[in-house]
């Protein structure tokens, strides 16, 4: 009791010294101004309060539940039933999660640096100076903006399907596959290719990234006569490093959720859930089914949480190794 | 800017306040909207069902008809293909709102029974509203599980081999009832030979096919709480399945996997396929050519171990209106016009009534009854193997193991295996 009515005034005190001093005729002012303050302080958290709302309710009341779920055995229907750690050596067990934990690492592995490569690519040949780069521009960004819905991957899977436009053009060469949509082991590239078709998002910062290198670290390098490519790697490279971290990160982190495209190139409609034999299995498939075909809402609980450890480790990994790579103008280091 | 901890808590209480005032009010309201009686006592019922487009034009015909009758009633539909159906239908259950009345199937009763989400629609016919007078074959005590009335079957029907005609013709190959497995195989590399089509789509992965030839032999595919058969067995039936596909007896289910939802059979990768008989109704619809059924092949030249199964109309058990669901399914199971509009869509119909009210006129209903006779007369139905909870699950485990060891992602041994170890986590939980 008495600790708070002496700790009182001195937090008036503290709000008094924010506002200016008036002199002591204003001794009276110091609450009227803290009052204001709070008023203030009511109405922004009021118009904060939807905001608010929505993440307890729709983000941290459902992670937190999730967290629970991940340590119950919980069908959906009768209430979960504490079962420790058991969901995860099921998990670790199962030979069919380790095949999904197979695919998907090999589909980041894969898609991201590609995806990558092509962004920096065109980016590199959009930043010149040419008539009509803007259209270019444009174009080449324009899947990004559509790649992730259902209907390109509808369309993605009649384009590899048996017979269609990839197998006839294969054909062409010798080297029909029929079909990369029904080959457990092929399937998994035309995710890949998918993905690498967005490359727009980060080849749009690569082009940002590409504007901020100053012109005369070009100049400088001419006139020591330094090549084109002994330009890129010894110039440009670094210089885009912040960018390229950021890129590599994203993408990273985005392919490990991959879902839509793998479950609509996979099958979706009444047939098995992700692909021929498990070829589009990925891990958040297998979740899905876990959790809603199987109705194994604990079990699939605890592979999201394991899911959001390997993300948050690998990202980890990268802002530890980008000491090493990446190179920041002033003071980052 | 500087601010008191204790005044800043109370904001945020005050703000928590409002804001759960906010969502409260919209809890409200989404009550309100989700109300399906209005004031002029007109009720809405949801009905859903897995099918394809010619079964849900056809269902749209008989729901005009009894909202005709039942000028009170509204139905509002919703379908699915198999699969999906029951994902979207087990999450609806999960969270409380199921549709009122669904199409159900045997596998499916204990599985949700257990799970309280089915309506025990006896007390609707005591009451009145829904008879179960005037069923064929017994069928009226399909749908009853512990003395509870969980299903309502809509109609019967029997694995049969779907084949198609001409192909038949060409490959010159007749089936008759009690043809032995050799025979059969036989006959699949005859039209492999002859037509250059494969003989059959893949009938290792079909559960309910290998059932039949476990129940040929004194086992089945399912006890009351288990599996039925040994790890033996499951290595026998794939490892000639195996050979099978290599030496293109079966279709190559590369190819069976690019062309879902559509059949194997209607997009001519293969001869024939062991299916329910009345699907040959959208096989018909889907594919090109004519199609036909013939008997299931024996071990012995006689047994066929087969069944008949049931697709059934159930009640949830959170509806608000058990009335008029019981209503519905009367109308649906009892009504002649309805079986004029449906035709064998979803079997052979239930009631004697129907059955009559109906005489098929074209080649495929037609075939149907009369496969459906000749299963009778030749007396080889019998019993069906139960189905424990979590069978379902079982179910695609069986054809999507099958589909990878058949694609050579798994050997004999290993998909085995897998199978084993994933039904027993489905028949524990």
């Amino acid at each position: 009791m008495g600790s708070a009515v002496t700790h009182a005034p001195a937090r008036e005190g503290l709000a008094e010294d924010s506002v200016p001093r008036r002199g002591p005729a204003h001794s009276a002012r110091p609450s009227a101004s803290a009052r204001r303050g709070r008023r203030e302080n009511l109405a922004g958290y009021l118009f904060m309060s939807p905001w608010i709302a929505g993440f307890l309710l729709l983000t941290a009341g459902p992670m937190a539940a999730s967290l629970y779920f991940a340590f119950t055995d919980y069908n959906l229907f009768d209430a979960p039933r504490w079962i420790g750690l058991d969901n995860f050596s099921e998990m670790f067990a199962d030979p069919r999660w380790r095949h999904s934990v197979r695919i998907t690492l090999w589909y980041v592995v894969i898609g991201t640096p590609v995806k990558l490569l092509a962004a920096l690519g065109v980016a590199l040949l959009l930043a010149q100076k040419r008539r009509g780069q803007a259209f270019y521009r444009a174009a080449f960004y324009a899947p990004s903006l559509i790649g992730a819905s259902v209907s390109v991957a509808i369309v993605w899977k009649a384009i590899f399907s048996d017979d269609a436009i990839v197998d006839r053009t294969q054909q062409l060469f010798g080297i029909g596959a029929g079909g990369w949509t029904g080959d457990p082991d092929l399937i998994i590239y035309s995710l890949v290719a998918l993905t690498v078709w967005q490359f727009g998002a980060p080849m749009v910062i690569f082009l940002a990234g590409l504007k901020q290198v100053p012109r005369e670290l070009y100049e400088a390098a001419d006139v020591d006569g330094a090549g084109k490519l002994r330009q890129f790697w010894n110039i440009t490279l670094p210089m885009i490093s912040p960018v390229l971290f950021f890129n590599v990160l994203l993408e990273t982190i985005h392919s490990f959720q991959i879902f839509s495209s793998a479950y609509i190139v996979g099958g979706g409609a009444g047939g098995n859930a992700c692909g021929p034999a498990d070829g589009t299995m990925v891990y958040t498939c297998y979740l899905y089914v876990q959790g809603f075909e199987n109705s194994r809402m604990g079990l699939a609980s605890a592979m999201a949480w394991m899911l959001l450890v390997a993300v948050a480790l690998v990202t980890a990994v990268l802002f530890w190794s980008q000491k090493r790579w990446v190179h920041y103008e002033e003071g980052g280091r | 800017m500087q601010q008191g901890g204790n005044v800043e808590r109370r904001t945020i209480l005050k703000a928590a306040g409002a804001s759960l005032a906010v969502a409260g009010l919209g809890a409200t309201a989404t009550a309100c909207g989700g109300g399906s009686g209005s004031g002029d006592g007109t009720v809405t019922i949801r009905y859903s069902w897995w099918g394809a487009d010619d079964r849900a034009e056809r269902i749209n015909k008989t729901i005009a008809l009894f909202e005709k009758k039942y000028p009170k009633i509204k139905v509002k539909t919703d379908f699915q293909p198999y699969l999906d159906f029951w994902k979207k239908f087990n999450t609806q259950a999960s969270g409380g709102n199921p549709p009122d009345v669904f199409q159900n199937a045997i596998g499916f009763l204990r599985k949700y029974d257990a799970k309280n989400v089915l309506l025990d629609l006896s007390e609707q016919v005591k009451a009145g509203h829904l008879s179960m007078d005037g069923f064929r074959a017994g069928l009226d005590k399909f749908g009853e599980i512990d003395g509870k009335l969980l299903g309502v079957p809509v109609g019967s029907n029997s694995m049969a081999l779907v084949i198609d005609k001409p192909v038949y013709t060409r490959a010159g190959v007749t089936a008759e009832q009690g043809w032995t497995w050799d025979d059969f195989h036989a006959a699949m590399a005859r039209i492999r030979d002859r037509t250059g089509r494969a003989g059959d789509s893949g009938m290792y992965g079909v559960m309910y096919l290998y059932d039949l030839y476990l129940r040929q032999n004194g086992k089945a595919f399912f006890t009351e709480t288990g599996l039925g058969f040994t790890e033996a067995d499951l290595t026998e039936w794939w490892t000639r399945a195996e050979k099978g596909v290599k030496s293109g007896v079966y279709a190559d289910p590369r190819k069976v996997a690019q062309i879902k939802p559509k059949s194997a059979l209607s997009a001519e990768l293969a001869g024939s396929e062991f299916t329910w008989d009345n699907f040959t109704v959208r096989y018909t619809s889907e594919g090109k050519s004519e199609y036909g059924l013939a008997p299931i092949p024996t071990t012995d030249g006689k047994k066929t171990g087969q069944y008949l199964g049931s697709l059934m109309l159930s009640a949830s058990k959170r509806t608000r209106h058990p009335e008029e669901v019981a209503q519905f399914i009367h109308f649906m199971v009892h009504d002649p016009e309805v079986a004029k509009i449906m035709g064998y869509d979803r079997g052979v119909p239930a009631t004697q009534a129907q059955y009559d009210a109906y005489q098929p006129t074209d080649p495929v209903n037609k075939a149907i009854a009369a496969y459906e006779e000749s299963l009778v007369k030749a007396g080889v139905l019998e019993p069906i193997t139960p189905h424990p909870g979590g069978a379902d699950i079982c179910e695609s485990a069986f054809l999507r193991i099958a589909e990878e060891m058949a694609m050579g992602k798994r050997s004999v041994d290993e998909a085995v295996k897998q199978f084993f170890t994933e039904s027993k986590t489905a028949l524990a939980g």
